[in-house]
């Protein structure tokens, strides 16, 4: 696998080259950039099947060097020291990412899922959606991609009625009556989706407001959704569930 | 003595009028009435029973020369009296009431008659007062229907009667024409010498014997009245008894106390008592309290007769203080035809005497004083302590307010403070990491424990921390970049700073440092440079940070978070530490960031 190492920062590039080295062999270090243009000249000189690339560089960032290229025919990994910016977009496009320190671990994982990705040669535009999320103001994401078995689907918001955790797993519950199971816990969606007015009644349920149809006394309190499910709603929960039901 | 004309008694004067009413037309009464309203505003005019010649007369003297055309109209339809009756000073040939059915004629020694005055309790006694006339002669009037026989006179001179019961001389009687349609039947009753005497008649039908009318013609002055003493009433276990005090002088002190009930104010006996007014004024109101013209007799005697005296009772008085008691003649000084008499004359008759009264209501008073001065000093003191409970709650809210702005602003501070960019430190972590990597231990065991000191020092609390600490921490944190961009720096101070003495508010340069590496040199790789120093400037401390990096515009407002920031903390610092002041100078050009940060009168 034929791999570009993108960071301002020489020490990074030292470091995620020596981890690569060691414990994945199946990677190619081709190249190594220190800046935005840098790093456009090597992708399109070596074509890589895999871009580490560093978001925040100086006073540029890595999505810049996304938006430079034509084409964008390889997988990313993102790194990040530690970046509010753009993270919640890299997030909604279901796109990887490590964050320094790199967690060697957590890197193995991200470049085997890559390499199963390019060995199934599932076609994905992840990276332009990330692209088109990267325009919007971050809190208003309209539309999340989930990463299925074997596909990536998008999904608009207001498609989704509710999300209910199972263990690392979360189901989406779609007004399509579709079911999707999705390998990331509730909370990641919950960060995602709370600024878009969705409600963690309970630890394992996160409501589209749009779909409550009413707030059942019953039991210290449940919604009973359009659907017809009735969804519980934790103490700790239920003054700033009301409150927000309350507003719309 | 001139015949006795131009004189009426009320009911001919009435009838007088009407017949003016009759012969002058309207406007000529009006005008009268005005004029004599103007003349005796207060007295009454027809009490009097004047002629109508002579307010003619005296209209003339007072010149209103308007008046003197209409009151010459007003002549010419009575007989009146001629022009030589308005002479200036008394018409002798004028005829005065006397009293009762009298008049009388005075001699040309008069310079002042008192005449008609009257009396309360005294209906039929008439008082005339004659100072320095010789003769006095007094004629009676009768009306046709009046039975004469029925009438007797008496008449004494000083208290001897002259003449005793007499009838009236018929003979004697002649008609007189009073210019209207009633005759009246007259005749003298005598001329008598009044100088230094009184001459009283006493006349009378013998069908109403009781009805006696009393006319006094005094021709002596009248005597001031004498206060012949004080008593004053109070009460005791068996009634009531009196304490004296007799032939005061000009003044008394008096004390009212509680048992005390009434003061009594003894006069000396005369026989014209009933002609005494007496009145107490407060001197400092000036206000008359108490008026009598009543005499009581009894009591004290004197030359076998009870002595007058009036009783005042003790609430009169109301609270200590002079009171003034003067007892006067009830004549009528003012206001009368012939009578030119100065204030300073009537003083002559008025009886003053000073009363200076303590109203001492004894232990009741005392107590109830007390009370009220208990009750107000309490009421000011509720007040007081009311007041300073407010204050003290008011300055007391507003210390915690201050208190907590100030808390608040250390909160903010601490905040700031701790935001050592989470960007550098999992950076400074990753080049830890890289060292270990990279298998050189001993840096990365240098770096793990310089790395462990900057965030203790940043995660510390403490609000101040000495300069030499700052320098450590600066030096640790540019260490820690120095792993990320290959810069120089350099720490420098003024040899007189004592860096372990002196305090500074902690991470007060490390923003500047980090924006120096992050704007300024982390682009220039080898060739970037830091210099930080430490400058003692008079009293003042400066502390710079410059970089040779390529600048910014300090205009612009979006040069990073850590510009904000920084702003932010000076504004605080300079709300927690009033009396020191903070300044940030920020120079920038393309060669390089220099700022300076004033901390004034610090040292």
């Amino acid at each position: 696998m034929r791999a570009i190492l993108i960071d301002d920062e020489i020490s990074n590039l030292e470091n995620l080259r020596t981890l690569l080295e060691k414990h994945c062999p199946q990677v190619t270090i081709m190249a190594t950039a220190q800046n935005v243009s840098d790093a456009v000249d090597a992708i399109e000189k070596y074509l890589p099947h895999l871009v580490f690339l560093d978001i925040q560089m100086g006073k540029q960032t890595g999505f810049d060097v996304l938006k430079l290229l034509p084409t964008r025919s390889f997988e990313v990994i993102f790194a990040t020291a530690y970046d509010q910016y753009g993270i919640q977009a890299v997030k909604s496009a279901a796109l990887d990412y490590l964050l320094k320190p790199i967690d060697i671990e957590e890197l193995i994982n991200s470049v085997n899922k890559a390499e199963h990705k390019l060995a199934t040669q599932i076609q994905t535009s992840q990276l332009d959606f990330l692209l088109q999320q990267l325009k919007k103001p971050e809190t208003n994401v309209s539309k999340i991609a989930l990463q299925m078995q074997s596909e990536i689907r998008y999904v608009t918001l207001s498609e989704i009625i509710r999300c209910e955790a199972d263990n690392t797993y979360t189901h989406f519950f779609l007004s399509s009556n579709e079911k999707i199971l999705v390998s990331k816990s509730l909370k990641e969606y919950a960060d995602l989706l709370r600024p878009n007015g969705f409600l963690r009644t309970h630890q394992s349920h996160l409501v589209n407001p749009k779909y409550v149809k009413s707030w059942l006394k019953e039991d210290g309190g449940i919604l009973l959704l359009m659907s017809g499910e009735k969804i519980p709603i934790s103490k700790p929960n239920k003054d700033t569930v009301k409150q927000a039901l309350q507003q719309l | 003595m001139g015949a006795p004309i131009n004189t009426r008694n009320n009911n001919i004067l009435e009838g007088w009028h009407r017949k003016v009413y009759e012969q002058a037309g309207k406007f000529y009464i009006q005008i009268l009435h005005k004029t004599t309203h103007l003349l005796f505003q207060t007295r009454p005019f027809l009490f009097y029973g004047f002629s109508f010649a002579i307010i003619a007369t005296s209209l003339m003297k007072i010149k209103l020369s308007i008046m003197k055309k209409i009151i010459f109209i007003f002549l010419s339809f009575f007989i009146a009296l001629s022009t030589v009756n308005a002479q200036k000073g008394i018409n002798f040939s004028r005829t005065y009431p006397g009293g009762g059915k009298l008049l009388m004629c005075v001699d040309s020694s008069a310079k002042n008659v008192f005449y008609a005055n009257m009396f309360p309790n005294q209906p039929r006694t008439s008082f005339s007062y004659l100072p320095e006339v010789n003769n006095v002669s007094i004629q009676i009037y009768f009306r046709k229907d009046i039975n004469i026989q029925h009438y007797r006179y008496t008449i004494l001179a000083d208290n001897k009667p002259i003449v005793v019961n007499k009838s009236i001389n018929i003979a004697q009687l002649k008609d007189v024409d009073r210019g209207d349609e009633e005759i009246f039947r007259s005749t003298t009753l005598g001329i008598f010498p009044i100088k230094g005497k009184t001459i009283t008649t006493l006349i009378y039908s013998i069908e109403k014997p009781l009805d006696i009318d009393k006319a006094v013609f005094y021709g002596k002055p009248i005597p001031r009245a004498k206060i012949k003493g004080f008593s004053k009433r109070f009460a005791t276990d068996k009634g009531v008894d009196y304490n004296w005090i007799t032939d005061p002088k000009e003044r008394t002190n008096l004390t009212f106390t509680k048992k005390d009930e009434e003061l009594t104010i003894v006069k000396d006996r005369s026989d014209i008592d009933y002609l005494y007014h007496t009145s107490i004024k407060d001197k400092q109101t000036n206000k008359i309290i108490f008026e009598s013209t009543a005499w009581e007799y009894g009591g004290l005697i004197e030359e076998h007769e009870f002595l007058p005296y009036v009783k005042i009772d003790k609430n009169v008085f109301k609270k200590s203080g002079s009171y003034e008691i003067m007892i006067q003649p009830l004549i009528k000084w003012t206001g009368c035809m012939d009578c030119d008499i100065s204030a300073k004359d009537i003083e002559k008759y008025i009886t003053r005497h000073t009363l200076s009264i303590t109203v001492d209501e004894e232990n009741y008073t005392k107590k109830e004083l007390f009370i009220y001065a208990f009750i107000v000093a309490f009421a000011i003191g509720l007040a007081f302590l009311v007041i300073l409970y407010f204050t003290k709650k008011r300055n007391k809210k507003k210390l915690a307010e201050k208190e907590q702005q100030k808390n608040m602003a250390k909160l903010q501070l601490n905040s700031i403070r701790s935001q050592l960019n989470p960007h550098f430190l999992f950076n400074a972590l990753s080049g830890i990491q890289n060292l270990m990597n990279k298998n050189e231990i001993d840096n990365a065991n240098k770096y793990l424990s310089k790395f462990a000191r900057l965030t203790r020092n940043v995660l510390d609390d403490k609000e101040l921390i000495s300069l030499s600490q700052e320098k450590t921490l600066l030096d640790d944190y540019l260490q820690m970049e120095q792993l990320r961009f290959g810069f120089k720096y350099e720490i420098n101070h003024s040899e007189n700073l004592g860096l372990d003495n002196i305090e500074i508010p902690s991470m007060l340069l490390q923003p500047f440092v980090e924006n120096a590496v992050k704007h300024g040199i982390s682009q220039k790789g080898t060739d970037g440079k830091i210099m930080i120093t430490f400058i003692k400037h008079a009293n003042d401390l400066v502390l710079t940070v410059a970089d040779n990096g390529n600048g910014f515009d300090t205009e612009k407002t979006n040069n990073g978070l850590g510009l904000l920031l920084s702003n932010n903390r000076i504004a605080l610092l300079n709300s927690i530490y009033k009396e020191n002041r903070f300044t940030l100078a920020i120079q920038s050009t393309t060669k390089g960031t220099k700022i300076s940060l004033t901390l004034t009168d610090w040292l």
